[in-house]
């Protein structure tokens, strides 16, 4: 096919900097909700953008080795890449990025990416509690994989697509045909996992935030941080995006992504404010007990409702 | 003219001698062992040149007395069989008087009894009379007795005793037995009787045949009446002890041959008497710890085998197959067992433990090992084309049942005497054993003939010795240089390997050509790396080529024997080459066992499809039939087993990681492609279907991917890098098995790019690790640390091979597990593909553990001045790498290839859109993909870069305070490491509790008792073997539909 190349990274340059800003401005709203439900203030509106670029600017900064600086190079490199290949808005061949590049599966390895180059500079760094704080992440990571990867399998039975853009097709039409509706064992089961992939209560042992800080956060600054907290906002968005395109229709327009994307992640932002944190061999075990047997009856479901 | 080597001359010699001998020996003993000697020679020179001359075409020789003809006189036959088992009995005789000359030459009666003990053994043989025969049996007998007991030993008095009244007895049941006959036949000369065998009947002749085939039977120590034969073989010498062993049993045997056909309605019972025998021996040798008993043990049961295979050949079989089957079987036991015996009598230790005074001694370790693996009927020896032969045999008739009872003794049988060898191969606390030349030189003959009669066989079973034996002559060419430096060895091992893997794999194509570039490529590509040790490492060259050429040979196989000789051969020199490690021998000989385990499987499942289509042709398997889901669960759980599938797994970490790390490599970067090749090939010719349910195929797809799981999840929790390394590697062969028996275009494309790229990584990650333990001295991960600093280039190495091999896009590793998804969807194998969604979250958890806990962290403070690995081991890891890399950007160069290779077997084809990959779900574009990542990946770090131009960036190392936990004290202490993965312990440790070692190590204790308590029936009384060789009599009478 003919690509234009510099057209499309303009392109994506556009999207990538409309995802992030909307990240970054989700990122603060949410924050003044919580503050809100705790009885506080809550930060402005500009400090996440004001953190970013405070980072950016201090003057000095300390490397651990190579591996240390390119940890956060990985985990933008994860972030950008995950969304360059997600097509944002359906319909749009402007916002459609390099969709055309590789399916959902892509998408989903992807998303390794970043982790584990995040996870190695962290190694560097030489802190033991790094080194905990991933191996924990990591570990809860292959746990919540398991309802995911059976929900994508039903998804993509249901659709018998592994294309993105087609899984989205499939759902215009009104509400009713998203898969919400169409497939709500599958959904259930993919937001269980949605909680683990947040990092949010209850299942932020790895970064622990409260208490010790712990993991990689605490070993970067400067232009390290700022780039690792840019991530952060992109990173949510895009897996806000995915999960949209998958489960719950699409978006055929920025307003109507922004809506759908703020209302999944106040899921997560619900269940976080209202529960304690899960030690990490309990988070492990959640998911391996009532949310896979969601997985696994939603692919049953498929085969036997839905494929018929 | 009088013809000097006519056969006749053997009784002149022996009778003459036997007259001179004690005649001379008063004046001039040296005379007379000269003439002993003499002797000797003359009637293995004349049983030689008779045999040479038969097999050459020249007609029998019959001998009549006195002129006249029988059945009026005794009459002796020379024909081809006689002979062979004459010149094998003189040869085997002269041998092991020469090992004994110096106690023989003692007393001219032992020198006598010798003499006569021969002749009389080779009367057995050619007698044509029934009386006649019995009197040479008591000559026979009359010798042993005096020759076990003329040292005087009380134990061995006592032996003899117990023997001399076991063979009593039945030489009294075979006096009646040929009186009875007499009396209803009227005829004294074999032939006559069995030309009128119709006249032997009623009661009477049915005793009469009874007690003829006890007495035969009971002189081949049947169990459980055998307990007198295993005190003397405990006892006795060892020459005379090999004597019994391969002389009186052959000539008792070679009558039981000539009676045969008497006991046309008892074969049954013959064929249970000997696989009886073979079976518990064998068992009982599990737990025998005395050398000469072991071997005892051994003698019986071959005895037994030998046995077997006359019974069933002749109630089934064909003739000429039971002289090619027997007396191959035959040889080797004779070879094998006297070479074991005399070896035994000069070594002179008796436990088997205490043999660990041969440790070094290459010679002593080679002839040991010869005559040990003849006798497992390993390649090449005669052995193993005869058991080939046999058990095709078998599988023609239907008779499975007792392919499983001989396959099981074998097993049992290469337990023991396998756990004896490893013994010899680590120095105890025992002194060493030095021997002369005159002292090993029975021995090593023996091992000689037997890999020249074993050439021999090989002709005759029309194979192409060249091609095929080209390892064996790459390892004894570098056996006999193995005394040159360590680097000059390895470099003339790859010029060998290279050579001879080239010309061996000049005409491959299509598959076993995509197999040969990994195999033979990639093999010289790791053997490169072996130069960076420059130690002697005695062996290990040999061996190495050796195991290389027979994966190449394994790709050129055309029919199922010349593959089932390869897969032996290469089991055979891996086994050796695991024991070579530092604390190896013990987890080697689980490593032998199971792999000797899917060979025997491997061997039936040929045998049954040769059954099913009459050829051995490999491409013959197509027209197997309604017979496919047998024959390919056989052979399918036979390679599963060498690929370490799930269950049978228990033998492949400890012989990884116990192996020499360069060794680790190439088990699992190239030798583990064999049983994927072997599953490949068979699968592809076999024409499997697979559907889902109880099919063949969906079951080996949920062993390949149970395998991938539980492999992942068991290399999580590892602390030693090699262990790690190879449960991962056991996990990724269940990948790609699972993706063979998909079945499917796509399926197999996906297993075969999967395999190139596992060996890829693989290779990688081993030499990486060889590496590192070279220049850090341990294995545990928690002792390393920091190492980025020390050698960046093997971090780089292992950083990209784990990010491909975790299926991280944009790296290869992506594309194999894309692939195997998508195939796996189009099957309808959803929870299959569910469950390889989670292996491969595990395999992050490995994976970033060896980065963590070895490169990156704390560094220890020894580790300070560390080297990067040595340029030899680093250079086949950067052209690896840069292989990963053009395969990660350009796939399509591998796909195409292989999906043209796959499409005569499985039809389909790739469908591209340019450099995209489109499947029915799917599609992925490579190229597009890693121009992209490089694109976002190169723009921060640019970014990143400008940055620290313009701010202060300060580097600090591992003693400032901010480099770890603000302890700058003791850093080094700080690092996290050991019990990386507690927690995931905690969640789901119980997943992998050893459940298949408690199996199998209770599989083993369960043998054990099972051997302890079947020697119920060895009192070691005299007069209860008397009476169970009775009651022996009394059980085949009834068994044999006798009425009171």
């Amino acid at each position: 096919m003919e690509i234009n190349w510099l057209q499309k990274i303009g392109n994506f340059g556009l999207t990538l900097s409309i995802v992030l800003v909307y990240g970054l401005l989700m990122g603060a709203f949410i924050e003044r909700i919580i503050a809100k439900v705790q009885g506080r203030i809550g930060i402005p509106y500009s400090q996440p953008f004001i953190n970013i670029l405070k980072n950016f600017f201090k003057r000095t900064a300390v490397s651990h080795g190579v591996m240390f600086e390119l940890g956060p190079v990985f985990r933008i490199a994860g972030g950008v890449g995950t969304l360059a290949f997600i097509p944002v808005i359906f319909g749009s061949e402007t916002f459609s990025n390099f969709s055309f590049a590789g399916d959902l599966m892509l998408v989903i390895y992807f998303m390794f990416f970043g982790q584990l180059g995040m996870a190695l500079g962290a190694g560097e760094s030489g802190h033991p509690y790094a080194a905990i704080g991933i191996a924990r992440g990591l570990s809860q990571m292959t746990s919540y994989e398991v309802p995911f990867a059976l929900a994508v399998v039903a998804i993509v039975i249901q659709y018998d697509t592994l294309s993105i853009n087609e899984i989205i097709a499939a759902q215009q039409g009104g509400y009713q045909n998203w898969t919400l509706f169409t497939n709500p064992i599958a959904v259930a089961a993919a937001m269980l996992a949605f909680l683990g992939m947040t990092g949010y209560s209850p299942f932020d042992i790895f970064l622990a935030p409260q208490e010790i800080p712990i993991g990689p956060p605490t070993e970067f600054h400067s232009a390290y941080l700022s780039l690792l907290q840019a991530n952060r906002a992109l990173f949510g968005a895009t897996k806000l995006v995915l999960f949209m395109n998958l489960f719950f229709g699409g978006a055929t327009g920025w307003v109507e992504l922004m809506i759908k994307t703020w209302v999944i992640y106040m899921v997560a932002i619900a269940v976080g404010v209202a529960f304690p944190r899960f030690r990490v061999d309990q988070s492990i075990r959640f998911f391996f007990r009532i949310p896979t047997l969601i997985g696994i009856a939603s692919i049953v479901y498929v085969q036997m409702v839905l494929v018929r | 003219m009088v013809d000097l080597l006519h056969p006749l001359g053997i009784y002149i010699l022996a009778l003459g001698a036997g007259f001179l001998i004690p005649l001379l020996y008063g004046s001039s003993p040296k005379l007379a062992t000269g003439l002993f000697v003499t002797a000797l020679t003359g009637m293995a020179v004349i049983a030689g040149a008779g045999f040479f001359a038969l097999a050459g075409g020249a007609a029998s020789i019959e001998i009549e007395t006195a002129g006249i003809a029988p059945p009026f006189s005794i009459n002796l036959r020379f024909g081809l069989y006689e002979s062979l088992f004459v010149f094998a009995v003189n040869l085997a005789g002269l041998l092991a008087a020469l090992h004994y000359l110096p106690r023989l030459r003692e007393q001219a009666a032992t020198l006598l009894l010798f003499i006569i003990m021969i002749m009389g053994i080779d009367g057995m043989v050619m007698t044509r009379d029934l009386f006649n025969l019995f009197i040479f049996i008591e000559i026979t007998s009359l010798a042993t007795y005096s020759l076990i007991g003329f040292e005087g030993r009380e134990d061995l008095l006592s032996a003899g005793f117990k023997y001399i009244i076991a063979t009593s007895v039945a030489s009294t049941f075979f006096l009646l037995g040929t009186a009875f006959i007499y009396y209803q036949t009227g005829t004294l000369n074999i032939d006559d009787i069995i030309a009128n065998q119709s006249l032997i009947s009623g009661p009477v002749g049915q005793v009469a045949l009874l007690l003829l085939l006890t007495s035969l039977l009971i002189e081949l120590k049947p169990y459980p009446a055998n307990g007198w034969g295993l005190d003397v073989y405990e006892t006795a010498p060892g020459a005379i002890a090999s004597m019994i062993s391969v002389g009186v049993s052959a000539g008792v045997f070679f009558a039981l041959y000539k009676v045969l056909p008497l006991f046309g309605d008892f074969l049954t019972s013959i064929a249970v008497v000997g696989g009886i025998t073979f079976l518990i021996s064998n068992v009982i040798g599990l737990k025998q710890e005395n050398v000469k008993r072991l071997l005892g043990y051994s003698s019986i049961g071959q005895v037994g085998l030998l046995v077997v295979a006359l019974a069933l050949l002749q109630k089934y079989g064909q003739q000429t197959h039971l002289a090619l089957i027997v007396g191959g079987l035959f040889i080797n036991h004779l070879l094998a067992k006297a070479g074991l015996f005399w070896l035994a009598g000069v070594v002179q230790r008796e436990r088997i433990k205490d043999w660990s005074s041969i440790a070094g001694q290459p010679l002593l370790l080679l002839v040991f090992g010869v005559c040990l693996a003849a006798l497992i009927g390993l390649p090449p020896f005669p052995g193993f084309w005869a058991k080939w032969g046999l058990v095709l045999e078998l599988a023609v008739n239907n008779l499975y049942g007792w392919i499983a009872l001989i396959l099981v003794g074998s097993l049992l049988e290469a337990a023991y005497l396998f756990r004896w060898f490893g013994h010899a191969l680590r120095a105890g606390d025992t002194a060493p054993v030095t021997l002369s030349v005159t002292e090993l030189m029975p021995s090593a003959v023996a091992a000689a003939l037997l890999a020249i009669t074993g050439y021999i066989t090989a002709t005759h079973a029309g194979v192409v010795p060249l091609q095929l034996f080209l390892p064996l002559y790459a390892a004894a060419a570098l056996f006999l240089l193995d005394g040159l430096p360590g680097r000059f060895k390895s470099l003339l091992m790859i010029a060998i390997v290279a050579a001879g893997g080239v010309w061996v794999a000049r005409d491959l194509q299509g598959l076993n050509l995509i197999f040969g570039i990994i195999l033979v490529g990639g093999g010289v590509l790791m053997a490169v790396a072996t130069l960076y040790r420059s130690d002697a490492r005695k062996g290990f060259y040999p061996l190495l080529a050796g195991l290389l050429l027979s994966l190449t040979t394994l790709l050129t196989a055309q029919t199922s024997l010349e593959f089932f000789f390869s897969w032996e051969l290469m089991t055979l020199t891996s086994y050796l080459l695991v024991t070579l490690g530092r604390d190896a021998v013990k987890p080697a000989l689980p490593y032998l066992l199971f792999s000797l385990g899917s060979a025997f499987l491997i061997l039936t499942g040929f045998a049954a499809a040769f059954a099913a289509t009459g050829s051995t042709e490999l491409t013959a398997l197509g027209s197997v039939g309604d017979a496919v889901p047998v024959v390919f669960s056989l052979l399918a759980l036979g390679f599963i087993i060498k690929a370490g599938g799930f269950g049978f797994h228990i033998w492949l970490p400890n012989a990884y990681s116990e192996a020499d790390d360069d060794f680790s490599a190439i088990l699992s970067a190239v030798m583990s492609k064999a049983s994927i090749f072997g599953l490949v090939i068979v699968a592809a010719h076999l024409g499997v279907r697979a559907d889902i349910g109880l099919d063949a195929a969906y079951v080996l797809g949920w062993m390949g991917m149970l395998t991938a799981t539980f492999g992942a999840l068991m290399a999580v929790f590892q602390e030693d890098l090699k262990r790690l390394l190879a449960y991962s590697s056991m996990g990724q062969l269940g990948y790609i098995v699972a993706g063979v028996a998909l079945m499917s275009h796509l399926g197999w494309v996906a297993a075969l790019y999967m395999t190139v790229n596992h060996f890829l990584f693989k290779g990688v990650l081993f030499l990486a690790a060889a590496g590192v333990i070279y220049r850090t001295g341990t294995d545990l991960m928690y002792k390393m640390g920091g190492l980025i600093k020390n050698m960046p280039v093997t971090f780089v190495a292992v950083m990209i091979a784990i990010i491909a091999m975790s299926g991280v896009p944009p790296l290869s590793g992506f594309g194999g597990k894309w692939m195997l998804f998508n195939a796996m969807m189009d099957k309808g194998w959803y929870w299959l593909a569910a469950v390889g969604f989670f292996s491969s979250a595990v395999a992050f958890l490995y994976m970033f553990r060896i980065l963590q806990t070895v490169f990156l962290g704390q560094r220890k403070l020894e580790h300070k001045d560390l080297q990067e690995a040595p340029a030899i081991l680093l250079a086949p890891q950067v052209i690896m790498l840069a292989v990963i890399m053009l395969l990660s950007a350009y796939p399509k160069l591998l796909l195409d290839p292989l999906s043209v290779a796959i499409a005569p077997y499985v039809p389909g084809a790739l469908v591209w859109d340019g450099w995209a990959l489109e499947t029915h779900l799917g599609y992925w574009n490579a190229p597009v993909i890693m121009m992209i990542v490089g694109g976002v990946w190169v723009v921060p770090l640019v970014f990143l870069l400008l940055v620290s131009l313009t701010i202060k960036v300060q580097p600090v190392k591992q003693f400032n305070i901010v480099y770890a936990a603000e302890r700058p004290h003791r850093p080094e202490d700080t690092h996290y490491a050991y019990r990386f993965f507690a927690h995931y312990e905690r969640a789901i440790g119980f997943l992998v509790k050893p459940r298949a070692t408690a199996f199998w190590s209770a599989a083993g204790e369960w043998s054990h008792t099972l051997a302890g308590s079947l020697r119920i029936f060895y009192t070691g009384n005299g007069q209860t073997y008397a009476f169970f060789i009775l009651v022996y009599f009394v059980a085949l009478y009834f068994a044999n539909g006798g009425t009171v």
